[in-house]
């Protein structure tokens, strides 16, 4: 028998698969295309206390094997969002997360707290989105902002609470260490990398907001590395995330010391994404021999 | 029912300076799709990440075979432009809101229909002449009349004039402006309703039109795309709206992949 289930923070996910934030809307989209309960866990478009209608278009620009983008989380809210998304995204038997970003610490705290009494399973602070000045990222990038805004959210919440780190940083490791001491139970990383687009022709940037998020395989070896580092980091449950095209960077990642992983920019190329990754890792496992999933985690052999 | 198809190229013709006429052939499993004019299709091409919508200029439903028309504007529609027969792309199909063609069908008394194209934007206009025409034919008697005004820039850049003839009758605007020949029609008579697909600066002249107001008009619109089916936030436009969360006063960001790309020209804010 082969088993993909593996376990964060408490929670039981029948494979390590993870729908990441902002590439999968509320799941209504892709649950046309194919059952999305085959994910391990959905994470959710990145919600804020108040509705947000985003930047300005353009918002998307193609790179060589990524793209950028800036669209600035745009949302309906907490509110709504528990209102007219969760209880349909709840009945999928999988564990929902919720992204949650913020302007204030108080913004995160009421948010968190309204999600507190609701069935999602996992709160995913987001203190990494690089497209809204006040969108959370000054929390993301020294240490001691990072223990500041995880504590505050610690205390107002029994969730599970995973906090999602920024790649633009100069040292992950040390704010990986601070969301541990402040309570955090898992991390999840990386967010997409701060980058811009010029059309040389008009002179002019193609995103509207200038600069933006960089994803897709462009930055999974960036990512790779950071998961890498913060898995010797910490000894919090790691999900690592950055260009995850197919089953092998599955791998790649969970080698790292990633103990699931979020599929992004993936679905976007690819709207089938989940399934066929899905079926990939299997006969990876069956090919490779591999029994337990688990027995990937931290398997990277360095000498 | 959408998806995503495997589609193998059967043909693939110059019908004008940088513009493709394919037709594509669906995988098997594609027998339930029932795509409607103004619905696109979003392509991946060897070569470039990200997928490109293309607007679908025909459906065969016997055969499950798709007319795209592609013009060459730069690496990811050149690839799909330059397909030769048999090669194989992956095509998600259909996507985004149809123009309200059903809707007029159901009101009774002959429909007139006024379709407004510029250059590649004729793309989809084909398919609405074309449903209008078969549909007429169907019925045996004329529900739609339809007229077009089709422009290009030069001669060598137009296409399509046939079946906009098939459909109705027909006014090619060689290098002049669609908009201006509309106007002057639109003095001794008025149409039910306006489809119109073109560049931004066709689309924003139409709204400029005085003559058009009271007559139900719709355009579709392009933008970026990532996912194509509304996951990603990223095509959005801006729609004028008295409802709905937004910073700034009564303008609300849709995505032109699942709330469009087709819309109602009055709502439309262009940037
Ligand atoms: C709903 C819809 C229907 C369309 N139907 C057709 C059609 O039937 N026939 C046809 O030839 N073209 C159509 N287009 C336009 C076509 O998608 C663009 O020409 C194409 O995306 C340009 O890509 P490129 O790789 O050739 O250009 P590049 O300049 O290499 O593109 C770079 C980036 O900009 C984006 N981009 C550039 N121009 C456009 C544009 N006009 N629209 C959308 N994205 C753009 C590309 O997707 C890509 O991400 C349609 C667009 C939309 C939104
Ligand atoms: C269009 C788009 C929107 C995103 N929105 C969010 C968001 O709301 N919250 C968040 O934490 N991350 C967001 N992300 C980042 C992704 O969740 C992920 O961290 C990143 O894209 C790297 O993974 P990938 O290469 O698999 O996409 C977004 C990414 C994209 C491409
Ligand atoms: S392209 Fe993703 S929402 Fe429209």
């Amino acid at each position: 028998m082969m088993t993909l289930e593996t376990e964060l923070c408490g929670v039981l996910l029948k494979n390590p698969m993870i729908a990441a934030s902002g590439t999968f809307g509320f799941g209504e989209e892709y649950s046309e295309l194919y059952d999305i309960s085959c994910w391990g866990a959905i994470s959710v478009k990145g919600l804020t206390n108040r509705p947000r209608s985003g930047n300005p278009p353009h918002r998307i620009a193609e790179t060589a094997s990524g793209m950028l983008n800036s669209v600035g989380l745009e949302n309906p809210g907490v509110d709504a969002f528990m209102r007219n998304e969760l209880p349909r995204l709840a009945r999928q038997g999988i564990p929902i997360i919720a992204n949650v970003a913020g302007s204030t610490i108080d913004d995160y705290r009421e948010s968190v707290g309204k999600l507190s009494d609701s069935p999602v399973s996992i709160i995913e602070l987001n203190i990494s989105c690089p497209n809204v000045r006040e969108g959370g990222v000054q929390f993301g990038t020294s240490p001691e902002r990072v223990r500041e805004v995880t504590s505050a959210v610690r205390s107002c919440t029994s969730k599970p609470l995973m906090i999602k780190l920024s790649p633009n940083v100069s040292d992950i490791s040390e704010i990986a260490r601070a969301a541990e001491d402040a309570g955090a139970d898992a991390i999840s990383l990386i967010n997409t990398i701060t980058g811009m687009a010029i059309d040389a022709k008009t002179r002019r940037p193609i995103l509207a907001n200038v600069t933006g998020g960089l994803s897709g395989p462009a930055i999974k070896p960036v990512a790779l590395r950071m998961v890498w580092q913060a898995a010797a980091a910490v000894s919090i449950p790691i999900v690592g995330m950055g260009g995850i095209m197919n089953a092998d960077d599955v791998a790649q990642f969970m080698l790292a010391g990633a103990r699931a992983v979020m599929i992004g920019t993936a679905n976007i190329v690819d709207p089938m994404a989940g399934p066929r990754i899905l079926a990939e890792i299997e006969n990876f496992m069956q090919e490779n021999e591999i029994s337990d999933i688990r027995e990937l985690v931290g398997g990277l052999r360095t000498s | 029912m959408k998806g995503d198809f495997h589609a193998r190229v059967i043909s693939n013709v110059s019908i004008a300076r940088h513009v493709s006429d394919i037709s594509l052939q669906l995988s098997l499993d594609a027998g339930e799709i029932d795509p409607k004019p103004g619905q696109f299709a979003h392509l991946s091409s060897g070569g470039v990440f990200l997928r490109r919508p293309i607007s679908i200029a025909g459906f065969d439903k016997k055969n499950s075979r798709v007319r795209i028309i592609v013009r060459n504007a730069g690496i990811g529609s050149g690839a799909i432009a330059s397909l030769i027969p048999g090669e194989s792309i992956r095509m998600l199909i259909p996507l985004g809101s149809p123009y309200p063609l059903d809707l007029f069908a159901e009101t009774a008394g002959v429909k007139k229909i006024c379709l407004i194209a510029g250059g590649i934007g004729a793309a989809p206009l084909i398919f609405a002449a074309d449903f209008m025409r078969e549909f007429n034919e169907k019925k045996g008697k004329e529900i739609f009349s339809v007229e077009s005004f089709i422009g290009f820039r030069d001669k060598i850049s137009s296409f399509g004039l046939e079946e906009f003839e098939r459909a109705g009758t027909a006014r090619p605007v060689i290098g002049g402006l669609v908009t201006d020949a509309l106007e002057k029609s639109l003095a001794h008579d008025r149409p039910d309703a306006i489809l119109a697909c073109g560049p931004e600066p066709m689309l924003r002249a139409l709204q400029g039109i005085r003559g058009l107001n009271g007559i139900p008009s719709y355009v579709s619109l392009e933008a970026h795309m990532g996912c194509g089916v509304g996951a990603c936030l990223v095509c959005s436009c801006r729609i004028a709206t008295d409802s709905g969360h937004t910073d700034d006063d009564n303008v609300r960001y849709r995505r032109v992949c699942r709330d469009g790309p087709v819309f109602k020209l009055s709502e439309v804010v262009f940037g």
